[in-house]
């Protein structure tokens, strides 16, 4: 990574990247579609409306959740899970983006294992919250079933999310090398089939790390057997 | 490969503080148009098949007092036809109860009538043939027979009577 991790300043003592800037542009470019989106909300959208679409996309996401974790526990994560997998889908896109990576102040934020370790971390506390939140001191028992098997239980916690956030950044920064290979190789449109292809590794890794999150959470808020 | 601790913590703070925006911009908005949306169908789904379950009742009882305003016309019809058929009967056995004792009446009356007819018939008889008997017997018969024989014949009469 190299020359990649150079701090381009510092905030409350916090060196910021370029992958740091990346996520800030993504979070307002969301933030601000969002905005438009759900400003005027109406009971009856138009049909081809910006809020109908969005309907859409969050009723697929919330269906797509559903399937595997049911409405209830889909309707009360999907902030989380919608957040997470856009959030993830739009910085593998960004990484797409022409110069990305060698303009400073633009790179691929799941392209370093730190940002997709800091993503992966939310889901691990965020386990344990909901975990103790839904089942109290029950949830900690349930490590003990059986007794013997703590120490393997307490370490597949933390192991889950090392193998999230590796998957998701092996996948995004080896896409990028490939990417930048061919591009150093043969210049302008010998990266093009790959860069199509990263579009597909882009979604399917997002959702990979959205749906592996949601089965921690259905799991560590179900009751033991 | 390491981990740079600022990109670590950035990521975290960046991901609360997008999860915090999107909740209040894009998933609070939308999930509740879509709770309320839902929640209005499956109301409406109710409501209207408690309608239909309310249509369909009244469909019956309205079916059902059909049949029992039916059946009481036609009890209502066979009570006037039995009373009807009653009073008819009672008149015909009192026009012939009347007419029977008009009848016995008549016949009494007539029986009446008839007696006295012969009662006074009689004492007219009577009476002419003492007249007839006292023209004949006038001119052969003293004061003291014709007396005697009165006498005799009011003694007679009164044990007749």
């Amino acid at each position: 990574m190299g020359h990649e991790s150079g701090y381009l300043f510092h905030i409350f003592g916090l060196g910021v990247t370029s992958k740091i800037t990346t996520m800030w542009a993504i979070m307002l470019l969301l933030t601000v579609l969002s905005i438009l989106a759900t400003r005027n909300m109406e009971k009856i959208p138009k049909a081809r409306g910006v809020q109908n679409s969005l309907e859409m996309v969050v009723e697929l996401l919330l269906n797509f959740f559903s399937d595997i974790i049911g409405y209830e526990q889909a309707r009360r994560f999907l902030p989380f899970l919608g957040t997470m997998f856009i959030f993830i889908l739009v910085s593998n896109y960004s990484g797409l983006l022409p110069g990305a990576g060698h303009i400073p102040g633009l790179a691929a934020p799941t392209s370093t294992w730190s940002v997709t370790l800091g993503l992966a971390a939310t889901v691990f506390v965020a386990t344990q919250v909901y975990g103790v939140k839904a089942l109290g001191f029950r949830y900690l028992k349930k490590f003990l079933q059986p007794a013997f098997m703590l120490p393997l239980n307490i370490v597949e916690q933390f192991v889950r999310p090392l193998s999230l956030s590796l998957r998701l950044f092996g996948n995004i920064f080896g896409e990028e090398m490939v990417i930048a290979v061919l591009l150093g190789l043969v210049p302008y449109f010998a990266p093009i089939p790959v860069m199509i292809l990263s579009l597909l590794f882009g979604f399917i890794q997002a959702i990979v790390f959205t749906l592996l999150s949601s089965i921690y959470f259905h799991e560590a808020i179900e009751e033991s057997h | 490969m390491q981990i740079d601790l600022n990109e670590f913590i950035w990521a975290i703070i960046n991901f609360l503080v997008l999860l915090a925006l999107l909740y209040k911009f894009l998933w609070n908005p939308i999930l509740n148009t879509l709770d309320k949306r839902r929640e209005e169908i499956s109301s409406n789904l109710s409501s209207a098949e408690s309608m239909k379950q309310q249509a369909e009742e009244m469909l019956e009882e309205y079916k059902r007092k059909i049949a029992e305003a039916k059946s009481e016309a036609q009890d209502i019809i066979n009570q006037a036809n039995r009373a009807a058929e009653e009073t008819r009967n009672t008149m015909m056995s009192q026009a012939h109860e009347e007419a029977a004792r008009i009848t016995e009446k008549a016949r009494e009356e007539i029986r009446r009538e008839k007696e006295q007819a012969m009662k006074e018939v009689r004492d007219e008889i009577a009476t002419l043939a003492v007249m007839a008997a006292g023209k004949v017997l006038e001119k052969s018969m003293t004061k003291e027979d014709h007396e005697k024989l009165v006498r005799d014949f009011l003694s007679e009469v009164g044990e007749i009577q």
